[in-house]
């Protein structure tokens, strides 16, 4: 069985293919002028890439922001819960995933057979996300890949108090200018992150395991500081979370030919 | 007057330090004029872009870097300065410079990278009403780089970008953060960059003039900071309000207030303070 996952969204397209329950192949590119262009191109590309022809696929499943215009994809699944469920395909422990990226954060929770139960996404606003956590670094003086370790070193965390990442910036060189110690500030910033990801967790009735994917999980002191204040460990996905939405696209394809949904 | 002695006498200098929150300025003055200023912009080390600015200020004084001119610093990160003697609140430094560069001025905008205040005073210098805006920056410099940088329009082609532009949107949200988003939606509708951006220059000016009109603009008004700098900012909120805004001698706006810094130095405010480093 090979079935197909398309996934368009508002700055890339992203194709899957998975063939005997393995992923074959992916290819992402950058959204071409309209959502049937960039969902041919990558979906062309990728097939070609593999050697196989529309005909070869079994079903596809198309999401995103263009997912309703797909032409080749017999059915459309909302992003996140194609999210869910690519996640909990790769690791079926997963009840609960916190997935940071450079521009939105989102929290999703999903039931034991993958099924979206309930998410939490931010806004229009950065707060939390890997972009706000790049500025407050940069005022601080260290490359964002440092803030983790060095957090791990702070004995005084300072606080950060103010909710929106514009302020937090001007926060950070307050304390730079206090002489407060880049370690303690760092460990700030991080614990500003998890406070921002348990906020959200908050509202979600979420159980474990759970999962963290994007820029987020490379972050050792914002895991950590999670797992504390969560009293759990963290799994990392073992898949680009670009990806998440056209795998998952294409496991709720599969499932449809072996009668799951 | 004070009297001179012998032409052996070193001319007296003086220096302020002004450390926002994004940029160091420094200037040095002699007999109340200035001699030489530098300003820096910085995104972190602000005890480095003090003493950068500071020496950048000595060179351009055409003085040796290790020469030590008496310093009060000011501003956000006034306690950030190591070679300064003394500290000054910004509000009272910036007056002491308006008061120097023009007389008439009773009120006072200053918009710079990251906050945003209005304050009016009496023809002595006693600061009157006051209205400011500290949460939120959107309406400062900050705003105006961010979007700038979204839209892929660098800050010295704006006024070329605000020609091109045919018909400005009108941007609504007042959060960088929002208001990012916002443009990029414009863009994505097909508007153009120059059309968004002079929607932008547009809300800007008329969120400065709103805050300032909370309380009396005492004629004559004075614009300073960051964004005074930029004409086609500080020409659609001078439309906004109705007004034109006070003459400043030819000095840069950025610079008010580390030349009020700079004077008070010289006013005899570090008297009695410790000469040299870590005196505040």
């Amino acid at each position: 069985m090979i079935v197909a996952g398309c996934d368009v969204g508002a700055v890339s397209a992203k194709a899957v293919v998975i063939a005997d329950g393995s992923i074959r192949g992916s290819e992402i590119i950058p959204v071409r002028p309209d959502a049937v262009q960039s969902a041919t191109e990558v979906m062309g590309l990728l097939l070609r890439k593999l050697g196989l022809s529309y005909g070869d696929i079994d079903r596809c499943v198309s999401t995103g922001y263009g997912r309703g215009v797909v032409p080749f994809a017999q059915d459309d699944v909302s992003e996140v819960s194609c999210h869910g469920r690519g996640a909990h395909w790769l690791v079926p422990g997963v009840r609960t995933i916190i997935d940071g990226g450079g521009q939105d954060c989102k929290v999703l929770c999903v039931n034991r057979r993958g099924l979206l139960r309930d998410f939490r996404m931010t806004g229009k606003c950065d707060a939390g996300t890997g972009r706000s956590m790049e500025i407050m670094a940069r005022s601080l003086g260290v490359d964002v890949s440092e803030i983790g370790p060095l957090s791990l070193r702070s004995t005084s965390p300072a606080s950060l108090v103010e909710s929106c990442s514009v302020m937090n910036e001007i926060e950070v060189k307050r304390l730079v200018v206090e002489g407060v110690d880049a370690a303690d500030i760092a460990a700030g910033i991080v614990r500003r992150i998890a406070r921002h990801v348990r906020w959200m967790l908050d509202g979600l009735d979420f159980e474990e395991d759970i999962a963290v994917s994007g820029g987020i999980a490379k972050n050792i002191g914002v895991v950590k500081q999670l797992e504390a204040m969560l009293g759990t460990r963290m799994v990392e996905l073992p898949a680009d979370p670009q990806l998440m939405g056209a795998i998952g696209a294409a496991v709720f394809a599969s499932d449809h030919l072996s009668g799951c949904a | 007057m004070r009297a001179m002695t012998g032409g052996s006498e070193r001319r007296a200098l003086y220096a302020g330090c002004d450390l926002g929150i994004s940029s160091a300025k420094v200037v040095i003055v002699s007999n109340g004029a200035i001699i030489a200023g530098e300003t820096l912009p910085y995104d972190n080390f602000p005890h480095d872009a003090a003493d950068a600015a500071m020496q950048g200020a000595l060179r351009r004084a055409g003085l040796a870097p290790d020469t030590v001119v008496p310093c009060l610093a000011t501003g956000f990160g006034d306690k950030a300065v190591r070679f300064a003697a003394g500290t000054a609140p910004h509000i009272t430094c910036l007056v002491r410079g308006l008061r120097a560069l023009n007389p008439r001025v009773r009120t006072v905008i200053d918009v710079g990278g990251h906050t945003m205040r209005v304050t009016n005073f009496s023809g002595e210098g006693e600061l009157l009403e006051t209205a400011f805006v500290e949460e939120c920056s959107g309406a400062t410099g900050m705003f105006l780089e961010t979007i700038a940088q979204a839209l892929e329009i660098p800050m010295d082609e704006m006024a070329a970008a605000l020609n091109a532009a045919e018909h400005p949107v009108r941007i609504t949200n007042t959060c960088v953060v929002f208001a990012e988003s916002e443009v990029i939606s414009f863009i994505n509708e097909g508007y153009s960059r120059y059309d968004v951006f002079a929607g932008v220059i547009d809300g800007v000016a008329s969120k400065i003039g709103g805050i300032a009109r909370r309380i009396d603009l005492v004629p004559e008004v004075a614009m300073v900071g960051g964004v005074a700098g930029n004409a086609l900012v500080r020409g659609t909120v001078e439309r906004h309000l109705g007004l034109t805004f006070a003459d400043l001698a030819g000095v840069h706006p950025q610079v008010v207030g580390a030349f009020g810094a700079a004077l008070l130095a010289g006013d005899g405010c570090l008297d009695g303070i410790a000469e040299g480093r870590g005196g505040v």
